[in-house]
């Protein structure tokens, strides 16, 4: 049971999503009211660019189907816009004129996409002109997978056919289908930016990327990593441009010289270049929305500033948490604090408690795109200036640049670009805090030493099922006589081509020819 | 020569026992038995060398009260003396003051009859054995997934065909190497094995693939590749539209778990989760088996439910040579939980709170079925509660070695002092014998008579070679003699065939039906598989080709959550602490340790060398690992084969489980002895 009587939230979104499911692992789902301002049902927005890439479908994104919400006594409500939070009556009104009282009120409204200031993006009803697209929801994705087709883009190959008694055939992909490839700029070049460009270009896309910074990822990686990650797009076919922004989209003349009109657009950019496309990505990022928050009178700076309860420091009675959350000075934008918040908070609504505090989060963000590795564990960057101490190694030639950041014996920050194959245990260091020794970090960046082979000495054991070395195995004179005098080779049969070989290449005895 | 079974391991490897001597055995290969044709471990090879041996218990003890040390005494003096104490504890304290505690090893009669005896001549609820620490959560997994717990619903054999094998948990190569053969032929036939451990063992060095991950994140794990499986529409909609319930449940909560999550928490990069979901989806046949490192967790119930669900969803099970499975422990660990000796369960594998069950039981009994108690705690639960308020104030032990393979061994040895009465049935004087007021000495394997289960379901015969020692009984004729000595109202026979046929009536109509199996058809069929409930019936090799064993006939899809090891690792304890076994030691290592043709080179610990230069040790020095719960010092054993934020220690020895952590899964009640936080310093 809540503890607070009736909980109401603002937001169906990941964060959201997991409070619900805490509340409900609570025996609370009967005093919890969702308000989503999206038509579906709760989805995993963290898929939504495999989804464009074809790499998981759309009908697989389903985090919690309605009927679960009722099964529980959630009264999830769909397509419901908060217009405003009256925190004297404690209640919020929807945009149709209803009226839901809470007693308590958490808003997980997350974040929105910045519009980047380009002049003709936005037509005079206020709307994304055709031919630009945002990437935040599900509609985004939706209309932009329907703009591809549009331009004739074939459906994403690469997933199989649903399995049946009879095997599978995969799915043929006819790249043929249009003779000249559709173009798409990218304009971002932050992890979502990146994802979405290799996204459609695994669709088949002629993709460009448009970055205002001097180089990707510029919020979480330092140079050397974006440049590598440059060349890689750049093997992988996408043009990247960097330090240049995008000031203007116009349409083009009709006849610019294609050989079938598609109406493309040109966007120019402010070192005089424009680039012709099809389509325009927005992807430059989101900030955290705080429209109702501020409209509610809470203290607002970035995000909506709560306390280490995840209380708004404005009205304890109002929550806030996941990307539209503002705590000890930072937002996130990941998923894995908003679930650590998500937990918390459902803690305090059912068992209050001060003792359980948030104190902030580690966060690992990982690219999710074909053909691009990049992993960037806390704030790398920021760490570096913090004077943290930088093991770093970059290898151009195979395209990788790895750096960690320590501070006593802790990695406190990590980059690692094109080369992935210790992630498994640096990450787990790096969440678990756990102290290295001082020639850790370089090991953890160095491959593993294979010694090199050698003789096998007569003590060497070979048969690990009967005990028997290779001393043992070299004074026999056949198979037969090993097998029966030492019982190797009886018991898993694994050391049989070893037993072979050692009776192989055993020497002579002396005295015979 | 006479035809039997090697005394440890679940798969029961046949072998034959030629008389050397008037004392001495001589074990020789038999080709015929196919599980294991003719192949044997060094564990098998040396298992005669306990006959003759000075550790040999051949005398009852019992501890003297002026010395306080244990003295030989007659049976009829020991066996008075147990039963003398258990009736006056049950005259004060009611039948649940005395507990008993049986073990995985027993022959299914002598489960069956330690169960009687303690409902019936004790009168107590209180029983339960260490099988509850080997594959309880596998049991209780596939009960509800599949409606009934046989570790292997297929001959083993059958992985040879299948295309993709996966071992979650496994190192089968050195607890079981027989049936690494398994593995061979089938890379011979160009099927691919794949090998998830946080060591890379001998059974991963024969794999085509690895991985990897941090102790006790298997499910997590499962949980992605389902996720993956789903993404690549590699789900069987017909097969789970027609043989499962509560898919879309499972599709829903593995939604939450893409591929870096996935690796974030467990450790293993998401490109071999890709690599490995593509390999399952593209695979015509995959086989997925489970061993107890998968098992033995405070989640391992779920664990296991998760793998089953990915083998539903590519639709395997039921299907030849594809599908789940459990390669049980302990020799008898199939039949030693399903014949009455598990705290809620009767003969056939009958729920205890089942009327109907207690009916049909009781009837066999000759009793009324009022007269039975009900359920009684789990292993560890069981033995938390010795000498407290509520807990038993007396135990029996047969067949368990508790102070070497008890989690939070410290904390178990010290109920164990607690206790007014500990009565150990036993071969040798166990760690757990010498704390013992009275200790009874019993046959071993090649001296007496029984039925084993093995892995696979198959119901073998251990048959006598030799006269046990003078002064030695069988574990029957001591529950026979206790029992009379107690007043049973029925009688208890000594003789394994007439218990078997006991067993067999009592387990008829039930899960696990015995019913038709006699010890002449194990002869002729070189094993019999369970349910076979008539003479008639020729066994059951494999299950659910046509349903499951659940009301509706079909498997049950249930939805599961990651949660983590019960301990997170932290400043203080840093890495992660797993545990398992040796190729030549076995358990508790109370009868390999004794044996003078098997190494015992004492516990170990294995670090990888990254670690190892942390704590500034080199291979071979000793190295302490302490936990919550206790220290071990050891030497370090320095490979590169563990992840370096991992160690292991094995637990045939004291020490181990004084470490190990004693959170149970809320279902199974296994407790969690594969994964807690440890330090490690020199």
């Amino acid at each position: 049971m809540s503890a607070v009587g009736r909980v109401v939230v603002v937001g169906s979104g990941m964060a959201a999503t997991r409070l619900v499911e805490e509340l409900v692992a609570r025996g609370a789902g009967a005093d919890v009211v969702v308000l989503g301002d999206e038509p579906h049902a709760p989805y995993n927005r963290i898929l939504l660019s495999a989804v464009l890439e074809g790499t998981h479908p759309a009908s697989a994104l389903t985090l919690r189907e309605p009927r679960w919400y009722a099964e529980h006594g959630v009264d999830l409500r769909l397509g419901a816009r908060v217009l405003g939070v009256d925190r004297e009556r404690r209640d919020v009104m929807l945009v149709d004129g209803t009226v839901v009282p809470y007693d308590r009120l958490v808003l997980a409204t997350g974040s929105i996409p910045s519009l980047p200031p380009i002049r003709g993006l936005v037509r005079l009803d206020g709307r994304l002109r055709e031919r630009v697209h945002a990437f935040r929801s599900l509609d985004d994705c939706t209309r932009l997978m329907g703009a591809l087709t549009s331009l004739g883009v074939p459906d994403p190959c690469g997933l199989v056919t649903n399995r049946t008694s009879g095997g599978r055939e995969p799915a043929v992909c006819d790249q043929t289908a249009r003779l000249k490839p559709a173009r798409a700029v990218v304009v971002g070049g932050g992890l979502l930016g990146l994802q979405v460009a290799r996204a459609l270009s695994v669709r088949g896309l002629d993709t460009e990327i448009v970055e205002g910074g001097e180089h990707l990822l510029r919020s979480q990686v330092g140079s050397p990593a974006g440049q590598v990650l440059a060349r890689d797009l750049r093997r992988l076919g996408t043009t990247v441009y960097t330090g240049a922004r995008a000031v203007r989209l116009t349409d083009l003349p009709a006849d610019t010289g294609t050989d079938t009109d598609t109406g493309g657009v040109g966007l120019r950019l402010d070192n005089g270049y424009t680039l012709e496309t099809d389509l325009v990505v927005l992807t430059a990022g989101g900030r955290p929305s705080t429209a109702l928050a501020r409209g509610a009178g809470l203290e607002v700076r970035r995000g909506v500033v709560v306390d280490e309860h995840l209380a708004c420091v404005t009205d304890p009675d109002v929550h806030a948490l996941g990307d539209c959350a503002e705590h000890a000075g930072r937002t996130t934008g990941f998923v894995a604090p908003a679930w650590e918040q998500a937990a918390l908070l459902a803690h305090h609504l059912t068992a209050p408690s001060t003792a359980l505090t948030y104190t902030g989060s580690r966060t690992v963000a990982r690219l999710r795109a074909t053909g691009l590795d990049v992993a960037v564990l806390g704030d790398p960057e920021r760490a570096t200036a913090d004077g943290g101490d930088v093991v770093e190694v970059t290898n151009p030639v195979v395209g990788s640049h790895r750096k960690l950041v320590v501070r006593d014996g802790v990695i406190v920050a990590a980059t690692l670009v094109g080369d992935l194959s210790r992630i498994g245990l640096i990450t787990q260091y790096f969440d678990h805090g756990t102290r290295l020794a001082g020639t850790e970090p370089g090991q953890l960046l160095m491959g593993d030493r294979t010694a090199p082979p050698s003789r096998l000495a007569d003590d060497a054991e070979i048969c690990a099922c009967a005990g028997v070395s290779a001393g043992r195995i070299r004074a026999c004179a056949s198979l037969d006589e090993a097998r029966d005098t030492t019982r190797a080779t009886t018991g898993c049969g694994g050391c049989a081509s070893a037993v072979r070989e050692l009776l192989a290449t055993r020497p002579a005895l002396s005295g015979t020819t | 020569m006479t035809h039997t079974h090697c005394p440890y391991c679940s798969l029961q490897c046949g072998m034959s026992l030629e008389r050397t001597g008037r004392a001495t055995l001589e074990v020789r290969a038999w080709p015929d038995f196919p599980v294991n044709e003719g192949a044997l471990c060094r564990k098998g090879w040396t298992a005669a060398g306990l006959r003759g041996s000075r550790e040999r218990l051949t005398s009852p003890l019992v501890r003297d009260r002026a010395s306080g040390e244990l003295r030989t005494a007659s049976w009829d003096e020991a066996l008075d003396l147990v039963a003398g104490r258990l009736l006056a504890l049950r005259e004060s304290h009611g039948p649940d003051s005395v507990a008993v505690f049986g073990g995985g090893g027993l022959t299914n009669e002598k489960a069956y009859q330690l169960g009687k005896l303690a409902r019936v001549a004790v009168g107590t609820s209180q029983i339960d054995y260490n099988g509850r620490w080997c594959m309880s959560s596998a049991a209780s997994a596939a009960n509800q997934a599949f409606g009934i717990d046989r570790g292997l619903p297929f001959p083993l054999a059958d992985v040879e065909q299948t295309d993709v094998l996966v071992l979650v948990g496994s190192n089968l190569a050195e607890t079981m190497p027989p049936a690494a053969r398994h593995l061979d032929r089938l890379r011979e036939r160009g099927g691919h094995v794949v090998v998830v451990d946080p060591r890379r063992t001998a059974t991963a060095e024969r794999a085509d693939t690895f991985l990897q991950p941090v102790p006790g994140t298997d499910l997590a794990l499962a949980l992605g590749l389902l996720h993956l499986v789903v993404a690549l529409g590699g789900v069987d909609e017909e097969y789970v539209a027609a043989r499962t319930t509560g898919f879309d449940a499972v599709r829903r909560a593995v939604a939450a778990w893409w591929p870096e999550r996935v690796e974030r928490v467990t450790g293993v990069p998401a490109s071999e989760l890709r690599a490995l979901a593509g390999l399952l989806v593209g695979a015509d046949k995959v086989t997925v088996l489970t061993a107890r490192g998968a098992e033995q967790h405070a989640q391992g119930t779920d664990t296991v439910l998760a793998w089953v669900n990915l083998t539903l969803a590519l639709g395997m099970p039921g299907r030849a040579s594809a599908g789940y499975g459990c390669l049980t422990g302990q020799g008898n660990g199939q039949g030693g939980r399903e014949h009455g000796q598990k705290a809620d369960q009767l003969p056939g594998y009958r729920m205890i709170d089942d009327p109907a069950a207690r009916e049909h039981v009781a009837r066999v009994w000759g009793l009324p079925a009022a007269s039975l108690p009900g359920a009684g705690r789990s292993a560890y639960e069981l033995l938390d509660s010795l000498g407290t308020d509520g807990g038993a104030r007396a135990l029996l032990v047969f067949g368990s070695n508790i102070v070497v393979s008890a989690p939070n061994a410290t904390h178990v040895t010290r109920r164990l002092e607690a206790l007014d009465l500990l009565v150990v049935a036993d071969l040798v004087l166990s760690e757990t014998a010498a704390m013992a007021d009275v200790v009874l000495p019993v046959t071993q394997w090649a001296e007496e008579t029984g039925t084993m289960t093995n892995l696979e379901g198959r119901v073998v015969l251990r048959e006598r070679a030799v006269a046990p020692p003078d002064g030695v009984w069988t574990d029957l004729e001591v529950m026979a003699g206790l029992a009379s000595r107690l007043g049973s109202p029925v009688d208890f026979s000594a003789d394994a065939e007439e218990v078997f046929a006991e067993l067999g009536r009592a387990s008829a109509g039930g899960r696990a039906d015995y019913a038709g199996i006699t010890y002449d058809r194990i002869r002729e069929e070189h094993g019999v598989f369970w349910p076979c409930p008539s003479a008639e019936h020729p066994g059951t090799p494999r299950l659910f080709a046509d349903s499951f064993a659940t009301p509706d006939g079909r498997a049950r899809c249930v939805a599961v959550e990651h949660r983590g090891p019960a301990e997170v690792v932290c400043a203080d304890y840093p890495v992660h602490l797993t545990t398992g076994r040796v190729l030549a030691q076995y358990q508790s290592g109370a009868q390999t340790r004794r044996i003078r043709d098997l190494p015992d080179d004492g516990p170990f610990v294995e670090l990888h060398p990254m670690l190892a230069d942390r704590i500034g040790a080199h291979d071979g020095d000793l190295v302490v690992v302490t936990t919550r719960r206790g220290e071990l010092k050891a030497p370090a054993r320095v490979v590169s084969t563990i992840r370096p934020d991992t160690v292991f220690v094995p637990f045939h020895w004291v020490g181990a489980n004084r470490l190990t952590h004693d959170a149970l899964d809320p279902s199974s009640r296994m407790p969690e002895f594969k994964a807690c936080a440890a330090a490690v310093r020199t």
